[in-house]
């Protein structure tokens, strides 16, 4: 008698690829093939999982037609099953997927769209978690502010994109055909802060100089050697801008010893 | 719990409520529709943002039940204790007056394979369902309510009776029972067995919820039909039938109106809870409780 670990592995199996004949011996036929009762399942899970990447790419979808994505996602999930009951968090590596599809290689910038996509969904289903506390903050003495370490918050994110992602992404969802037709495909790279706030999601460009400074605070360098290493900008007033913009949940300082790498 | 500042969504009455389903959310919050109580997917509000936000002012309104798809109550491999944290955070979060979840199976080997999939009805795995469900409430500090599965297959080795396995499963873990009358029908016309029978050998007093809702029929190329359980229609006269004699051998318990897929306009869910409301009335009144609905 197999053990019910034996089943799940032999039913995940034949879920996973139609052709694993694993579990059938173990099925009762009762004028129905086990293959074709163990399809009904394959099919839910499947659609199920398209389900989840429709909902976490709908300009995508939109972009490439319901039965190209269907195509794609199918056989995207056949290498990448979901691993969390949280489909919300499913299709991460959808974007790059994409980008070497195949068949998608004449949307060069699908891609792109895609991990703006991504970013927007993983920043809509973050934690809710508090803000900077700017008070705080300000009680920190002008000779300890090169020390500070940001931490980032969940519901904010930064993305590179060769293209124009973001007015693609728009002109998708809004179903605005001149928008899209005024995109500029090469008018790239650009920078993208995508933020919660409480109008909804808020997609904004920043410059090359201030995003290399900002993917420096999030990755928590202290505040001097990211100032040093930034180069050309004015300091003070990008950071005024990210500080009150819901990109940051805290901060700490970096210890005076023993502080160097 | 005590000291939670949020007012709680208090008990789940015995009356009909609708599972609350994202496009229904704006409708729900802005005109308030009279319905007894809400029922949500627990693994859609695991996180924050606005539909954990909406839900939370919702919830000031109406007494909420988080039905679970995700806990894999019958996975050999155990429970996942990453998801049945996020899972407890949703539960703290919203405080909800019943919480419930599936006797199916749906990770292994690390996969979610988005599914109810069904149990071998054996004594190891009723000792494996009984360990999971004995961790959830552990960890939940809670009672739980185990649903009967719709299914499409049985295994040859099966030796329990699925009604029974899961009667045994309510007497030793103390969860209770969430009888989907649906899914006994949908059950009962697969594989030949006899949804009455069913509904009798489940403990009455172990039944803390009703699930309706409507199926689909499959014809197969032999001349069967397969019943699929997909909530995609309004609930068949049979299964309203089946749920009057659930009332019958449960007393009033709170119902619920599921629907998942081509999900209709609140109107059609609300005119569809009224049916088991006006249901639950008439079993009050024929068993002297004019306040029962």
């Amino acid at each position: 008698m197999p053990t019910l670990l034996e089943i799940e592995r032999a039913v995940r199996a034949a879920l996973l690829d139609p052709g694993n004949d694993d579990a059938l011996r173990h099925i009762v036929a009762d004028g129905i093939a086990p293959e074709n009762r163990l399809a009904i399942y394959r099919n839910t899970y499947v659609s199920g999982a398209v389900k989840a990447l429709e909902l976490n790419f709908p300009a995508v979808r939109n972009l490439v037609g319901n039965e190209f994505f269907e195509g794609a996602a199918r056989i995207y999930i056949d290498a990448n099953p979901p691993e969390s009951a949280c489909l919300d968090d499913y299709g991460a590596g959808f974007p790059d997927f994409l980008a070497d599809f195949p068949p998608a290689q004449s949307l060069a910038y699908l891609g792109d769209v895609a991990r703006l996509e991504w970013m927007v969904s993983r920043v809509l289903h973050a934690a809710d978690t508090p803000s900077l506390d700017v008070a705080r903050l300000s009680a920190v003495p002008p000779e300890d502010h090169g020390r500070i370490r940001f931490a980032p918050s969940p519901s904010a994110g930064l993305i590179r994109a060769d293209c124009p992602a973001d007015e693609i992404w728009r002109a998708v969802l809004d179903g605005d055909d001149d928008a899209m037709a005024a995109v500029d495909p090469g008018a790239g790279p650009i920078w993208l802060l995508v933020r919660r706030g409480t109008m909804g999601i808020d997609v904004a460009r920043l410059d090359e100089a201030d995003a290399r400074f900002l993917l420096l605070l999030i990755d928590g360098t202290p505040l001097d050697d990211a100032l040093a290493m930034a180069g050309d900008i004015d300091g003070p007033a990008v950071l005024a801008r990210f500080l009150t913009g819901g990109v940051f949940a805290g901060f700490d300082l970096q210890k005076e010893q023993g502080a160097s790498r | 719990m005590m000291t939670s500042p949020k007012p709680s969504s208090g008990p789940v009455p015995a009356s009909a409520g609708i599972g609350l389903r994202f496009p229904h959310h704006r409708a729900v919050a802005e005109t308030a529709p009279a319905i007894a109580w809400l029922e949500v997917h627990t693994e859609n509000y695991v996180g924050g943002g606005p539909s954990v936000s909406t839900l939370e002012a919702i919830r000031r309104d109406y007494p909420i039940s988080c039905h679970g798809v995700g806990l894999s109550l019958g996975s050999a491999e155990g429970i996942e204790k990453r998801h049945l944290a996020r899972i407890g955070d949703v539960i703290e979060r919203f405080e909800p007056g019943l919480v419930s979840e599936h006797l199916s199976w749906s990770v292994s080997g690390g996969t979610y394979l988005a599914d109810l999939l069904p149990l071998p009805m054996t004594e190891e795995a009723l000792d494996i369902v009984c360990r999971n469900v004995e961790t959830v409430q552990d960890r939940l500090k809670r009672r739980i309510l185990v649903e009967n599965p719709s299914s499409y297959l049985r295994y040859r080795h099966s030796t329990i009776p699925e009604a029974e396995f899961i009667a045994a499963v309510a007497g030793r873990t103390g969860c209770g029972i969430l009888c989907d009358v649906n899914n006994i029908y949908v059950s009962a016309h697969n594989h030949g067995w006899d949804a009455r029978a069913y509904l009798a050998a489940l403990p009455a007093e172990a039944v803390g919820e009703i699930h309706l809702a409507g199926h689909s029929a499959r014809r197969l190329e032999n001349g069967r039909t397969i019943l699929i359980d997909d909530h995609g229609s309004r609930v068949i006269p049979e299964v309203w039938a089946l749920y009057e004699a659930a009332l019958q051998r449960f007393g009033p318990v709170p119902s619920l109106i599921e629907w998942d897929t081509n999900v209709p306009a609140l109107d059609v869910l609300l005119d569809e809870a009224a049916g088991a409301a006006a249901r639950l009335t008439a079993f009050g009144k024929e068993n002297g409780n004019a306040d029962a609905a």
